[in-house]
């Protein structure tokens, strides 16, 4: 990777059994940790950039604004139903630059690796990460790895920074919210997390639930020339739509209200909320995006998002208002009213 | 106390002497003790579940029965039901207790 | 889902609504005794939408929130022990002890684990013969055939690393002692369905009949709800004061007879400490003697704890409806859901973890 391999330098004794599993060698600079660069990451990451295998990575950048995100992913289990912590880092940073309409041009990836670690998953998380990218059109252009002791990071831990040119005509930011607006939800929501649940110990229900993750840059493009004066960008990971709602009203600093029959949430998910007792509005996502946008290009900004499976079931969700500022407000089919407060913590299952 | 859902048994097994059946809740799975409701279920019927097990078998013909009974109170004509809520009302002179 | 969301139709519930309060002439104190019925009536305004007619005080009815401060602080001795993996549900966990609470002691190293089914416990005890499982055994007279099963199963199949903190509780006794209160306002009661669907409803009829309240057992959906409140209005408006099924599709008078078997086999009656409220005898369950072996109280040596509970939180004034939350001097100062003193904070349908979000709704002037 960046990393130079000096042969030279060996400070532990390379194996001659090649071994299925990840050894504190490969994270010394030696023998070990050449091996690893070459048979699992360059194969799936090749790219100029990185092929010069430099203490740092070269890339040309237009002049302009850069945005520039970072992001570390720790999620277990290390697998899940319609996806892995590879593909999920990759989305998630992509994602991360795309909320501020920019369009990004590279990404780094760091690497933790747990001593034992399969190089099996190794490889599947790799070449998910590989994929991505590659489907996004977006290189992974420098990266490094440690490997630690057994017992010290849960498999493997990512840690991913995307950088991407600003659009200049295209500046959505969570401070841009303004009363009037329109909240459209690009899909449905909760599958990430609760697809997540299912594959926790413990909790075991089986269901057809998968993860959302995906690059949102695809809807973003659709928006910005369908509904170019877009306010707020936001995608609901941690914490789900209540907490991402909630951030932007005190960015924003108005009050947002929201209609709860207007909420997509997919049977099977809903019914795996109503099991364990938890709000779909705090279930993490990662394939859906808020929209705040003045109601003049509502209806453009609903129908561009439409045209593109991703976003083929958005709808709207609310309005903000300059009543309540700071609070989010949830009206029921009843017709009464009850705030969306964040949560002090995570969201627990609950039993009554 | 109270987190319980309906779900319809897709399955039925002995678990070395337990019950055990998968039930289905609107596209999820799990496994659920029916050792309680034993004697009364078999696949295709509706449980309440509570922290894994099957706490009471769900009346259907009841459901059905009474849900008709809300949905044609709610389809009425709301002035004939208002009405006759107010007659009743205005024949007791005696205030409630 | 079938039998749950036809249950959430708005429109038979706006009928219901008028029909309460058109059938009304004065306003109707009731309580509901259970946290799941406590969620839908906070989630989905009932209260805002029923003022005038009906008044709601939020009974005891969540488990969590009862569970005494002593066999919290227990929970988190036995939990910080290294040979301990302690199995819970997971509403308890942010719940505060005296010093801390079990996700704290998660933090610190213990190994606290969330588990749906206290049978997914006793299968963690099996698959870790070298650990001791105690499973947090907490909850009203629905839980109880679960936890039973446990110990139940854990003897037939010889398992000896796991153990239960039991800290169960009964609902009648605590409609009974909030009847007996001299400065009581309830006027009559839904009953929780799901403790009702195991138990059966029997037991509520001497109730109504001695302090003449109506009593009506009612499921947790908004329709049900609002047809148990229908149901009570009728009878109070009509001076009658019976036990009354709203919840027919799940619960028939005699209940589940084959879970209140295994549970009277298991467990039996006791005095028990209701947090914020006292001890209420006869209110709880324990284990029988001759189950002493998987009581996590003996295996630990943690049974003479005593605790008192903090003078400023009064949860026990606000579940008995003596006070409204907002006439806590703590209220939004020293207890608040980020720093909670008692369990209704703490419970995110917990009637001042409820009032504390509604209140800064309204003082920020929703009406617009």
């Amino acid at each position: 990777m960046s990393e130079a391999a000096n042969p030279a330098a060996l400070r532990c004794p390379a194996p001659l059994d090649p071994t299925d599993r990840v050894q504190l060698g490969h994270g010394s600079g030696g023998r070990l940790s050449a091996q690893l660069v070459a048979r699992h990451f360059l194969p799936h990451f090749d790219n100029p950039a990185l092929a010069q295998l430099g203490d740092a990575s070269i890339v040309r950048v237009a002049a302009g604004e850069v945005a520039i995100s970072t992001d570390s992913f720790v999620v277990q289990p290390i697998e899940f139903p319609g996806g892995n912590i590879g593909s999920l880092a990759v989305h998630g940073t992509l994602n991360d630059v795309a909320m501020m309409g920019a369009r990004a041009v590279c990404l780094t990836a760091g690497f933790v690796l747990e001593e034992g670690l399969s190089l099996a998953v190794l490889d599947r998380v790799i070449a998910a990460m590989a994929g991505a990218a590659r489907d996004a059109g977006v290189p992974i252009v420098a990266g490094d790895t440690k490997v630690v002791e057994r017992g010290k990071a849960d498999g493997l831990y990512i840690n991913t920074t995307g950088l991407g040119l600003i659009d200049p005509g295209f500046r959505p930011a969570p401070s841009r919210a303004r009363p009037g607006d329109a909240i459209l939800v690009t899909g449905q929501i909760a599958r990430h997390g609760m697809a997540i649940m299912a594959a926790r110990e413990g909790l075991s229900f089986e269901s057809a639930i998968t993860s959302d993750s995906a690059s949102l840059a695809p809807l973003v493009d659709l928006l910005r020339t369908a509904a170019p004066d877009v306010h707020v960008l936001r995608d609901p990971t941690r914490g789900g739509v209540a907490s991402a709602l909630n951030e932007i009203a005190a960015s924003s600093d108005v009050g947002i209200e929201i209609d709860e029959p207007a909420l997509p949430v997919p049977e099977d998910v809903r019914a795996a909320c109503e099991m364990l007792g938890l709000d779909p509005l705090y279930v993490a996502n990662e394939g859906v995006m808020v929209v705040f946008v003045p109601e003049a290009q509502a209806d453009d900004a609903l129908g561009a998002l439409r045209t593109h499976p991703l976003g083929a079931a958005a709808v709207r969700l609310g309005r903000v208002v300059a009543a309540h500022p700071r609070i989010v407000a949830l009206r029921t089919a009843l017709g009464s009213t009850r705030v969306v407060d964040v949560l002090p913590g995570d969201q627990l299952p609950r039993i009554c | 106390m109270c987190l319980g859902i309906p779900g319809k048994i897709l399955s039925i097994r002995d678990d070395a002497g337990l019950m055990m059946g998968v039930v289905d809740f609107g596209g999820v799975r799990r496994d659920v003790c029916l050792q309680y409701v034993a004697d009364e279920v078999q696949v295709g019927d509706y449980v309440i579940v509570h922290v894994g097990f099957a706490i009471t078998v769900v009346d259907e013909e009841e459901a059905r029965r009474t849900f008709e009974m809300l949905r044609e109170m709610s389809q009425l004509d709301e002035l004939d039901w208002m009405r006759e809520v107010a007659e009743e009302s205005l024949k007791r002179t005696e205030p409630a207790p | 889902m079938k039998y749950l969301s036809e249950y959430r139709d708005a429109d038979i519930a706006r009928t219901l609504i008028a029909r309460i309060r058109a059938r009304a002439t004065r306003c109707w104190t009731l309580m509901e005794v259970c946290g799941g019925q406590t969620h839908t009536i906070v989630r989905q305004g009932l209260d805002e939408l029923l003022e005038g007619a009906v008044e709601m005080i939020h009974g005891p009815g969540c488990p969590v929130c009862v569970t005494p401060l002593e066999q919290i602080d227990k929970a988190l001795a036995i939990a910080a022990r290294p040979e301990v993996i302690f199995t819970s549900f997971g509403d308890m966990l942010r719940v505060p002890g005296s010093e801390c609470d079990l996700q704290q002691v998660r933090a610190r190293g213990g190994n606290v684990k969330v588990v749906y089914s206290p049978l997914d416990a006793l299968a963690l005890a099996q698959r870790h013969p070298d650990k001791q499982v105690v499973f947090f055994a907490v909850g009203f007279e629905t839980t109880a055939p679960a936890n039973a099963m446990a110990v139940h199963r854990a003897r037939a199949l010889g398992v000896t690393n796991f153990t239960v903190l039991v800290s169960h509780v009964t609902v009648p006794p605590a409609i009974t002692a909030i009847l007996e209160a001299p400065d009581n306002r309830v006027q009559g009661f839904l009953a929780a369905g799901h403790v009702c669907a195991v138990m059966g409803y029997t037991e509520y009829e001497p109730i109504a009949e001695k302090y003449k309240v109506p009593i009506v057992v009612t499921g947790f959906e908004p329709v049900d709800i609002l047809e148990g409140i229908s149901l009570a209005v009728h009878q109070l408006e009509e001076g009658r004061h019976a036990v009354e099924n709203q919840y027919v599709r799940s619960v028939r008078r005699a209940g589940t007879e084959p879970a209140r078997a295994l549970v009277s086999q298991v467990f039996e009656l006791a005095d028990r400490q209701w947090r914020g409220i006292g001890e209420i005898p006869m209110s709880g369950l324990q284990l029988r003697e001759e189950f002493a072996e998987f009581d996590a109280e003996r295996r630990f040596g943690v049974a003479g704890m005593t605790v008192t509970e903090p003078a400023a939180c009064r949860a026990g004034d606000v579940l008995t409806g003596r006070i409204k939350p907002p006439q806590c001097a703590a209220f939004g100062t020293a207890c608040t859901p980020e720093r909670p003193l008692g369990a209704p904070m703490v419970s995110t349908e917990g009637a001042c973890s409820a009032y504390h979000n509604l209140a800064r709704y309204r003082t920020a002037g929703a009406a617009s």
